[in-house]
């Protein structure tokens, strides 16, 4: 590990989150700004405090655990093409929020919760195909089973949307598209609630990843409990994946790319990747949010457009630097 | 397929006919003529008819058996007194109360072909969208004439009510109507209420969306006396940062939604707009709200009121 990583990555999600806080439709000078933060009378507060702010940290915290959680599961597949979604969750949630807004559940939080049950609904259906093979979640027999549970969810959520009207048509894809509009200080709160338990137990498998890395003999031979490994992981990514949906939608790419970035910068021990790759995750989501209010206002962009219009010109460069 | 309920053929009987062995014809026929590939649309007639799409089509006589696809135009046909000739409607065509008698023929993007022949118009009015440019086509192919018409704001108004009103031979209540209607938007699109009052129109709540300049709903605001949040937006729909609507501070909120309380009033995050937090909102419903049409003025005079109420 190159011993400017860590200085780097805390200085680059610093600049990011002031560049997040001094951005947006709105325009604030950076006094204003500062003004704001520190008293809540001046003019340009409410959009600081209540908007930016919890927008910004929202933004990091999603984006750090789509890139743990892709690092998890592509650990735990042993494929490095895994991306948080793989195990049909997308499918799942995509499913929920379609319902919920097609039969117009009411209350604000429906949709996320809605969302949120159909991602584990998912995971709960790949997990039951999967074990039936064997218990001990052969990744390839996983892998499959999410393909399956997410071309199942695909269909129904087609069939709904086929069903509705042409403005439920509409508000389906935009909340599919993902983004962080709605976020306010509740939506972070309900976010952190759900995903601090599983990202700590994410970071907490450190080693454990590593050695699934090695393949389930070599892993056994050296301690660890393959099955119940393997389940604890699958268990805690998605839940932190489907926090992350239940608030903002499906944003692609971090979870692929970040953990591929990290382990050429910080190398593939998961004790060091992990926290590297959950600093990456929001700094890169942090600037894709900032980027989707700002070039297009007082209009805003789908941020899942902006990071794979980032995310694949980088991804394409590490793709070639690391074959040669 | 959207439910059909198919009429004789002459009027006035009232007589359900037969449905089965008229739906197997109409398939073959359908089934035959679509092999044999599509045709021009029906020429060598007298009145030839322009639509938005720019083609023209020609029609012996004027139109006996209307399937309007378009709510708008269903209106403009009863207001014309040519109710009685409409064959079929959209399960969006709500007023007059009469439309209820006209058969239903689903909706009115993508209609389903085969619902429309089966009750056998000699006119389609099609909604201009390129997948319905598809089904005009088809349509032709048939041998049934379809116009296509962009029915979304007022300057389109006189246009169609001539096009209608030579459609079915009624130019004189056509003319008498549009010379009506172009009084009453006058009288009631007079000054601007009192200090131009700036509304944002909530078309959706998450993720904010706001209707622009180019929508009916921004004219009805602009002629009711009040100006739109983002009259500076050209669409007729934008997807907006909730920032920027707290930067401009509206003095009002527009909703359309029937229910008592907009879902913007109960997220967090719209708080952060002064007219949210103070409820400050104007409330109209109504499909009169929807599509330019016989309502219109009564839909100005309408929003003015509801804006002057909320000023009170």
């Amino acid at each position: 590990m190159k011993p400017w990583s860590v200085p780097l990555l805390t200085g680059l999600a610093l600049l990011a989150a002031l560049w997040g806080l001094a951005s947006g439709a709105a325009d604030l000078s950076l006094t204003s700004v500062w003004l704001g933060l520190v008293d809540p009378e001046t003019p340009g507060a409410a959009i600081v405090r209540h908007l930016r702010a919890p927008r910004v940290l929202l933004a990091f915290g999603v984006g750090g655990s789509l890139a743990v959680s892709g690092a998890a599961l592509q650990a735990l597949i042993r494929n490095p093409l895994a991306d948080p979604y793989l195990l049909g969750l997308s499918g799942g949630a995509g499913v929920g929020a379609v319902l919920a807004m097609a039969l117009e559940w009411p209350g604000t939080w429906a949709v996320p919760i809605a969302a949120f049950l159909g991602a584990l609904g998912a995971v709960v259906l790949v997990y039951r195909l999967a074990a039936v093979v064997g218990r001990r979640l052969d990744p390839r027999v996983l892998l499959l089973a999410g393909v399956i549970v997410g071309a199942f969810a695909g269909a129904m959520m087609t069939a709904v949307i086929s069903l509705s009207t042409a403005e439920q048509l509409r508000n389906a894809f935009l909340w599919l598209l993902g983004g962080f509009s709605g976020a306010s200080w509740s939506s972070l709160g309900l976010f952190a609630a759900w995903g601090a338990i599983p990202l700590t137990g994410l970071l907490l498998s450190s080693r454990g990843l590593d050695l699934l890395h090695l393949g389930d003999e070599p892993a056994e031979s050296l301690g660890a409990d393959v099955e119940q490994l393997r389940r604890r992981v699958l268990v805690a990514a998605s839940l932190l994946t489907a926090a992350g949906i239940a608030v903002s939608g499906i944003v692609g790419f971090v979870g692929l790319i970040v953990p591929h970035a990290m382990r050429g910068l910080v190398g593939p021990i998961h004790r060091i990747m992990l926290p590297a790759a959950f600093v990456a995750g929001g700094t890169f989501l942090v600037v894709a949010d900032t980027l989707s209010r700002t070039v297009v206002r007082p209009m805003e962009l789908p941020v899942g457009v902006v990071t794979a219009l980032v995310g694949v010109p980088i991804f394409a460069t590490l793709l070639r630097r690391s074959l040669r | 397929m959207g439910g059909v309920a198919v009429r004789s053929c002459s009027p006035g009987t009232g007589r359900l006919s037969i449905l089965a062995p008229r739906r197997l014809l109409t398939l073959a026929l359908l089934a035959t003529l679509l092999a044999c590939g599509t045709t021009p649309p029906p020429s060598g007639g007298e009145l030839r008819l322009q639509d938005d799409a720019g083609s023209t089509i020609s029609l012996a006589r004027p139109a006996q058996r209307i399937a309007s696809l378009i709510p708008a135009t269903t209106e403009w046909l009863f207001a014309l007194g040519a109710g009685s000739s409409l064959v079929g409607r959209t399960t969006w065509c709500d007023y007059p109360a009469a439309v209820s008698a006209v058969p239903n023929l689903g909706d009115g993007i993508a209609p389903s072909l085969e619902a429309i022949v089966a009750v056998q118009p000699d006119l389609v009015l099609l909604y201009h969208s390129p997948v319905n440019a598809q089904v005009a086509t088809r349509l032709h192919g048939l041998g049934i004439a379809a116009l296509l018409l962009r029915t979304d704001n007022l300057a389109d108004l006189d246009r169609h009510l001539t096009l209608l009103g030579r459609a079915t031979g009624r130019t004189a209540a056509a003319d008498s109507l549009r010379e009506q209607i172009r009084r009453e938007l006058e009288q009631v699109s007079t000054a601007p209420v009192e200090g131009a009052p700036r509304i944002f129109i909530v078309a959706w709540d998450q993720p904010p969306m706001t209707l622009g300049r180019g929508s009916f709903l921004s004219e009805i605001l602009g002629r009711a006396g009040a100006r739109n949040l983002f009259e500076d937006l050209e669409s007729a729909s934008a997807t907006i940062s909730i920032e920027a609507v707290v930067d401009r501070d509206p003095d009002y909120i527009l909703v359309t939604a029937a229910d008592s309380l907009p879902a913007i009033a109960t997220r967090p995050e719209w708080g952060v707009v002064p007219a949210v937090r103070e409820r400050r909102f104007v409330r109209v419903h109504g499909s009169e709200f929807n599509r330019p049409g016989p309502r219109t003025p009564a839909a100005i005079r309408t929003m003015r009121r509801a804006i002057e109420a909320v000023r009170r």
